[in-house]
Formats: C-alpha cells, structure tokens, sequence
C-alpha cells in the first residue's frame, strides 16, 4: 500500500518542484512507515485463517457423527481444545510473534467453544444458549491478558454482546449482569491501548466496537420499565459524545471516533423519537422508583455528569454546543413530562431544531460538507417527522419541503463558493 | 508480568478449559451409570441450535399435574416423584415444593399455573435429542408415521435419573433407537 505521492515523486523531480535529495529522503520515510505491513497483513490472514478453521471444526461437531461411539465423540470433543491449548502453550514459552499470538488465541477460543457444545450434544444436556455463550466467554477470556491478542478482545466483546442479548432480549426478564464485569475485564486493557498506540488502526476498531456493544446491551437491562430506556439511552448517547470529546479521542479523525459519531447520531435519533406526542403517553407508578431500570439511570447521569464537569474543566466544553448537555436538558423534561406531555413535546421539537442549526453552523465555520449535511439531514427529519402527527395542509406541507430542499442547494453553494475563494485567494 | 507468572496463569486456565467439559461429562455418567431409567411418552419436533447441532425437540405427555395450590410461581422447581404404570412408562406418583428422600424424582420447572383447571404445567430438564443433521427432520416424520399405526403413542425417550438429575439417553419409536429407525 504504496501512498500516492510516492509515485509521483519522479515527475516532481523532473520538473524540478522538489530535489532528488528530498525525493530520496520522502521515499526512505514512506518505506519505513510500511516496514511492517507484510507482517501486519500476515497477522490478519492467520486471525482469518484460525476464525475459519474454528468455526468449521464447531460445524462439523454439529453435524453429529452418530454411527461413532460415545467414547470416541467425547475424545474428539478435548482434541481442538488439547491443540488450542498447546499452540497458546507454545506461543507463550518460545514467545512468538503477534501472527502466532492472534492465531492460536483465536483458534483456542473456538476450541473451547467447540468441546462444551460437543459434550452437551453428546448428553443431550438442554441448556441456555446464554449460559453457554457466558460459560465459553469466562473460560477465554484470560486469554486477554496472557496473549495480548487484539482478536481474542474482539471475539470476547462480539460473544459478551451475544450472551447479553439473548438472555435480556428473551422476554423472560432477566438482565444480564455479568454483561457488566465482562465488560469491565477488558477496560483496562483498552486504555492501556489508548495510551499506547492512539491513533492505530486497532484502537479504532475498539473506538467503534466498544460503544456499540454498550448501546446493543443497554436494551437488555430494561424487564419491567421499559420507558426508561428512552431516557437512558439518551444519557447513554450524551456520555459516548462527552467521551469523543476527551483530549484521547477529539484530535482523531471523525471515522476513528466512533464515540462522537455513535453519541451524536443516537442523541438526534432518540430526540426525533421522543418528538412524537404519542411517545410520552407513560403510565407512571411508585413502582419505578425503586426498580433497577431507576437505579441504573441514575448511575449513567451521575457519570455523565461527571465527565461533563471534567471536560469543563479542562476547558473542553464548547458551550454554544447542544451535543455536550442536551441529556440533562432532556432529563429534567422527561420527568417534569409526567404531567405535562404537550410542553415535552414542543422543548424536545425545539431541542432537534437546535441541535440542527448548530450542526449548520458548526459545518459552514469549519468549511466542512458532510457536518454541514448532516445539519441539514436533522432538520429535514424533523419536518418529515412531524408530517406523520400534524394536520397541517399538503400546501404548506409541499412548501416546507421545497424550502428544505432549496435550503440544502443554497448552503451547500455558499459553502462551495466560500471554500474555493479561500484555497484560491485573489491575487 | 513475568514469563512465569503468565505461564502460571495460563496452566491454571488450560485446567479450567479441561474441567469444565471433564465436570460436565463426570455428572452424566454418573447418573448413566447408577440412575434408574424411566420410558417417558414423547412427541418430537425438529429446531436447530447454531452451536450443537440439530435436535429433536420432544414434547413430554406428562406436562402437567392437579394441584389446589395457587401461589406456583412461573420459573420456580418443582420435585416430580416417579413410578412406573402397567406397561412400563413412567408417571407422576407425587410433587412437591422440595426434594423426595424415598422416591426417585426428577427436578422440573414450573411453566404456569392453570385456575381454571387446577392444574400445575411443568417442563423437564431434558427436552433436547441431538441428532444427526440429515436424520433430525426425518425423525419427526416417522414419529408422525408411526402413529398412524395401530399403538396409541409408541414414541418414548428413555432417562436416568439419579438424585433429581435426569439423562436423557436415547429416544425409542416402536423399542428401536430413532436413528435406527430413521435409517430403516
């Protein structure tokens, strides 16, 4: 993966831009900055390779071989386990090199995978497809620290998500706590990646994967109040945007910032939803206040808050900015909302317009289209929102429609016309 | 950390990695081996689990019991005692709140409670037959077949029970295994 000035860099030489000299010194410093990716691709084909064979040995086990005897199935449900376990074994006496560490920890994570599916098929022992997915995921995750395997971290977020899932999204209102300290297992090895490597490619896909599980599971911890979930997911979003803005996350790029994207996004979604009159019709009893669903609000706000107060005092906060508070805003309308759902309604239609604007505003300042857009994507939502729950004439609605669309034309051209005057100054 | 401590560890893990399955296979041999079997009357169903394989899903004839108790909690276990009827299959002789000393007995789940009839619904711990892929489906069928015949219901899963656990050994139509009898 050769970078494009690269290529060029004989032509520049040729038209005398740039001497050879710094030619010479542009391609030393390209060809050191991808010394390692041989290795890295390497690494990423034996992640693969261990993920495939994995998952077509717990395939193959399924298929169930019953013309063999139980002793020989019972065998063969410790034989990928007893490999697994010898190549980890291998690969951390003779401490072999990342390829070896992500491969071998991948493959062991299926093996153990594998061998209890395999025992409980041979006894046909029932069972919870949350209790096993929690049984395999416990079993591996030291694997974490012991290896330093980015792929075992990935495979223990993607199966924590899983066995949350299917335990809080049955129906049978149980929430999965051990979500909570599965989680927490892998937080420290997370920000020690941070500190370590910032800006690599693998804290980016942390930086995505990690605020989504969160806001996969959040779901689950909702049994017998389910209208609190508007609430704390909204909180939920407004703490993944305060993070984005941690001085770890705000210098990168929005697509390494998965907390920014994912908390802006789910703010704006949240508020469209709660901008339904219909929305706020909750039955409200003294039963809420002493459920979990309460008690976990109040931890995410009290944290929220916290990071707020932080990033304050870091001098942080840009205060003409919805994004950073717009949660506390949107709790203190929630519970006063009890009474009153029509003012819910109209603050939280105002609170989207807002959001809108500042997004415009905060594009057009910074010359940058797709933040501009998006601005405009949040307005437009909100009119087509409240298409579906006014009555107001298809004049007037056609006319607003028209207006947003010249809207998107005439921004858009100024912003065009104000970008080219800057990179083209007159001379 | 140093090589030693992360070898340590990682031989403690590799033991935890073995006794899980080993743990899993000691209990059911153990109820194989010195449990008492029972022929419990089934009607089998063919779903699928992404991890294990295909199943026959089987539907006991005994589900559920009289009781003028209300308060049976859904989720909540129920002690089944056990005997044995004219032809061999097996009955409720008894339930309970708690476990029987003199009696073998099988510890079930309480579904739901029916007022209107009085009757207490309840589920065994052992409703999954894993099956080979290509017989699974076919194993419903030919239940389905054989009880166009002239027996009334002449499917039944054969258990070991031993202490309140229960194995689920194999599943019978006609006395011949249901693999056996897939394939004939």
């Amino acid at each position: 993966m050769k970078s494009k000035l690269s290529d060029e860099l004989p032509d520049l030489v040729t038209h005398n831009i740039i001497s050879e000299e710094t030619a010479l010194k542009i391609q030393t410093y390209f060809d050191s900055k991808h010394e390692d990716a041989p290795n890295r691709l390497f690494t990423v084909f034996g992640i693969l390779g261990a993920l495939l064979i994995g998952l077509g040995v717990i395939l193959m086990l399924a298929h169930n071989w019953d013309y063999f005897p139980r002793s020989l199935k019972t065998l063969l449900a410790f034989l990928p386990l007893i490999i697994g376990q010898g190549l980890v074994g291998y690969t951390i006496l003779k401490k072999k090199s990342a390829t070896w560490r992500e491969a071998s920890g991948t493959f062991l994570f299926f093996a153990v995978g594998s061998s209890i599916a395999l025992i409980s098929q041979i006894y046909n022992i029932p069972g919870d497809l949350s209790v096993y997915v929690l049984t395999w995921v416990v079993l591996v995750m030291p694997l974490i620290y012991l290896l330093k395997s980015h792929a075992v971290v990935i495979l223990h977020l993607v199966f924590s998500t899983f066995y949350a899932s299917s335990l809080g999204y049955d129906g049978f209102g149980v929430a999965p706590w051990y979500y909570l300290l599965l989680l927490a297992f892998v937080l420290p090895y997370y920000v020690s990646m941070l500190k370590r490597q910032p800006q690599s490619n693998r804290v980016s896909i942390f930086n995505w994967l990690l605020p989504l599980s969160v806001i996969i599971t959040l779901g689950t911890f909702l049994q017998e109040h389910g209208e609190m979930g508007y609430v704390m997911y909204v909180i939920l979003f407004g703490i993944f945007y305060n993070i984005g803005r941690l001085p770890q996350f705000a210098d990168q790029k929005l697509r390494r910032n998965g907390y920014v994207v994912l908390g802006s996004v789910g703010t704006v979604v949240m508020l469209l939803i709660m901008s339904f009159n219909g929305v706020w019709d909750f039955e409200w009893d003294a039963a809420l206040f002493a459920s979990h669903e309460f008690l976990m609000t109040i931890v995410c706000y009290a944290i929220g808050l916290a990071l707020l107060i932080y990033l304050h005092k870091k001098r942080l906060v840009q205060y003409i900015n919805l994004f950073h508070y717009v949660f506390i805003i949107f709790v203190i309308v929630f519970f006063s909302g009890m009474g009153n759902n029509i003012m819910a309604t109209v603050i939280v239609n105002l609170l989207v317009l807002s959001l809108g604007l500042i997004t415009i505003k905060f594009g057009a300042d910074k010359l940058h289209f797709g933040i501009l857009n998006y601005g405009l994507v949040i307005l437009t939502a909100l009119i087509v929102s409240r298409f579906f729950d006014t009555d107001m004439s298809f004049a007037i609605r056609g006319l607003l429609f028209v207006g947003v669309g010249i809207g998107f034309f005439v921004t858009n051209y100024v912003m065009l016309k104000r970008k080219k005057a800057i990179v083209t100054p007159k001379l | 950390m140093k090589t030693v401590h992360i070898i340590s560890i990682f031989l403690v893990l590799v033991l935890a990695q073995l006794f899980v399955p080993a743990k899993m296979i000691f209990d059911q041999e153990k109820v194989l081996t010195k449990g008492v079997s029972y022929k419990f009357k089934t009607q089998p169903v063919d779903p699928s689990d992404p991890f294990k394989g295909k199943y026959i899903y089987l539907n006991y004839e005994i589900n559920s019991a009289v009781s003028k108790d209300t308060t049976w909690v859904n989720g909540s276990p129920i002690y089944i005692a056990l005997a044995t009827d004219a032809l061999g299959f097996a009955t409720v002789k008894r339930f309970s709140r708690t476990a029987f000393e003199d009696s073998d007995y099988i510890q079930a789940k309480v579904d739901w409670y029916n007022k209107m009839n009085q009757t207490v619904h309840f589920s065994f711990p052992f409703t999954e037959f894993y099956m080979n892929e290509a017989k699974a489906y076919e194993a419903e069928v030919a239940h389905m077949n054989a009880q166009s015949d002239s027996l009334p219901n002449n499917t039944y899963a054969l258990v070991y029970v031993f202490e309140g656990k229960a194995v689920l050994d194999n599943v019978f139509i006609n006395d011949i295994p249901i693999a056996d009898y897939v394939e004939k």
